[in-house]
């Protein structure tokens, strides 16, 4: 099976600050790869490298066999590459369907069709009720949702995930942990960010761990949860996992 | 949230009642008011597609104003081309005027791009004033008066009131398309959130520079209108900041992205700019500014969201069915 991403030997640096050094890895269709470091690892402006926000400084983004690198944000979504933000960043003026429906078009280009695509997205998510509301309304939980919701619509073969838990309620990470686990049975290969590690280690596949720019541990959850360099990262603290 | 793209029932009834009046030929002496404020929601309805809609807040459209009059007015008077086909010529030029701005901004955002676009008018304004070859300097170009349909020169107010009121229905048309349309979508996108929308798959330079073409061109179109209706034109007034203050007033006070807005910002404000310097101009220099601006800051204060946003609220006040 040829790999959905590479990322082959990928740096970036700020100035004299190396926040991603020479990291590699490849995910496999159907994968649900969780990527975690503690702060300041570099884990976003991984994230962003991949996503097309900025270009790497070295080293090459292949999907689907193609290089992929130096590729902005809307080439990359064409591509198949979908993603969520960190702090959501919602078409404020716009209702809840229709912030959808902008994702949608990627796929349904009549009005029509990316309104019933943003339909069924919409209630996959949960999010019906809230179908005509404007998005400035929507709390932070829900806010987050219409996120997870956007890059769905998109029907990407790919979908990054950035920390898409923080702030939600203990029964809102249930739900989405659920919606989570079972996009790969969809065809949607997902890279997950997260801080909220006891979902994560439940539901990913398999785990990159990055410290200071730099792979410290891959492998299945519980394996790399033991791993001491794992350990030592997250400062000896012993994780306590569900 | 309301249903974009739709028409009102209210809105039906304001532009039946324009036609009845324009047909009726109501009012002779609030004839020049009343094309004026046809010509100036045209307008409004132009600048908010780019400032209302796209969220590039432009002080710089009396530049694409200008560039439609003097096209038309130039391939007139020098190659005798009827200005029924160089009002076409005049909103294709302010096109590429509009996608030229908004590729050299392409970076600029808030502030950034409204002095840009300040800027970017002044040049094309001193350009008009000192290419006096072309353009006549600050003498300005007149067309002769002689009344000639083939020459889009009406002769009688009641028809130029039914040319604006046209060409301020098809700008109406035109918004309430792009509110039901994927690309007006995509305006409201790149307005709202840059980053999601790239992330979407939309490059938002290129839904930019068209919204700003779009909206360039149909101001080159009024810019037309007008060089017609008066008859002269000179860079100090079609090209002057005031000008494209008044662009950007007139949608801010009717409700910024909104269709109905700009019309009615104009239907008020138009007819209240031009009564007050009518009436007051000679009784004291500049009271007629006073007051205009002092019923401004009350509107502003009050409704914030327009006059369409305020209506908007009465009628959500009301319990739903």
């Amino acid at each position: 099976m040829s790999a959905l991403l590479e990322v082959q030997g990928v740096s970036r640096t700020f100035g004299a600050t190396r926040a991603v050094d020479n990291v590699s890895f490849a995910v496999q269709p159907g994968e649900l790869l969780g990527l975690i470091g503690p702060n300041g690892a570099g884990k976003s402006t991984l994230f962003n490298l991949i996503a097309g926000v900025m270009p790497p400084s070295g080293g090459k983004i292949v999907v689907d066999g193609a290089d992929v690198t130096g590729w902005k944000s809307y080439d990359m979504a064409r591509a198949g590459v979908a993603r969520t933000f960190q702090i959501p960043k919602p078409y404020r003026q716009l209702s809840v369907i229709e912030n959808v429906m902008i994702s949608a078009f990627l796929r349904e280009r009549s009005m029509a069709g990316a309104r019933d695509l943003a339909d069924v997205t919409l209630s996959d998510l949960g999010l019906a009720p809230y179908r005509d509301r404007p998005a400035s309304e929507l709390t932070v939980g829900l806010l987050k949702r219409l996120e997870v919701a956007r890059a769905l619509a998109m029907r990407p073969k790919l979908v990054l995930f950035d920390e898409i838990m923080a702030g939600l309620t203990p029964t809102e990470v249930g739900a989405m942990t659920e919606i989570v686990a079972g996009l790969p049975a969809k065809g949607i290969t997902v890279i997950w960010v997260e801080h909220v590690l006891y979902a994560i280690m439940k539901t990913a596949t398999r785990m990159v761990v990055i410290n200071r720019g730099s792979v410290i541990a891959q492998g299945a959850p519980a394996e790399v949860a033991r791993d001491p360099a794992v350990v030592k990262a997250y400062l000896g603290e012993e994780m306590q996992l569900a | 949230m309301p249903q974009r793209g739709q028409i009102s029932w209210f809105e039906i009834v304001l532009f039946t009642s324009c036609v009845i009046w324009v047909a009726f030929g109501f009012a002779p002496a609030l004839q020049d008011v009343v094309v004026l404020s046809f010509l100036f929601a045209g307008l409004a309805l132009a600048w908010n597609i780019a400032g209302g809609c796209a969220g590039l807040i432009s002080f710089g459209h009396a530049a694409f104003f200008g560039i439609g009059a003097y096209t038309s007015t130039i391939l007139f008077q020098s190659h005798g081309i009827t200005p029924w086909l160089g009002i076409f010529a005049g909103a294709a030029a302010a096109a590429i005027g509009g996608a030229v701005l908004s590729l050299i901004c392409a970076r600029l955002k808030g502030p950034f791009f409204i002095l840009s676009s300040l800027a970017f008018a002044e040049v094309v304004r001193i350009i008009a004033l000192n290419w006096s070859s072309v353009t006549g300097g600050a003498e300005g170009l007149s067309i002769p008066p002689v009344p000639d349909v083939a020459n889009m020169v009406l002769g009688s107010k009641p028809a130029y009131e039914a040319l604006t009121l046209i060409y301020l229905i098809l700008a109406y048309a035109i918004m309430r398309w792009l509110e039901a349309s994927r690309f007006g979508f995509y305006l409201f996108a790149v307005r709202d959130n840059d980053d999601a929308a790239a992330a979407a798959g939309i490059n938002p330079l290129m839904v930019r520079s068209s919204a700003m073409a779009l909206s360039a061109a149909l101001t080159g179109v009024g810019g037309t209108l007008f060089a017609q209706y008066f008859l002269y034109l000179d860079p100090t007034y079609v090209i002057s900041p005031e000008l494209s203050f008044q662009f950007a007033l007139l949608p801010a006070v009717g409700g910024l992205g909104t269709a109905i807005g700009p019309i009615l910002g104009s239907f008020l404000i138009t007819p209240l700019s031009e009564l007050l310097r009518a009436n007051l101009g000679n009784a004291a220099a500049g009271l007629h500014l006073v007051i205009y601006s002092a019923g401004l800051i009350v509107v502003m204060l009050y409704f914030p969201s327009g006059i369409a946003g305020a209506l908007e609220k009465l009628k959500s006040r009301k319990p739903r069915p």
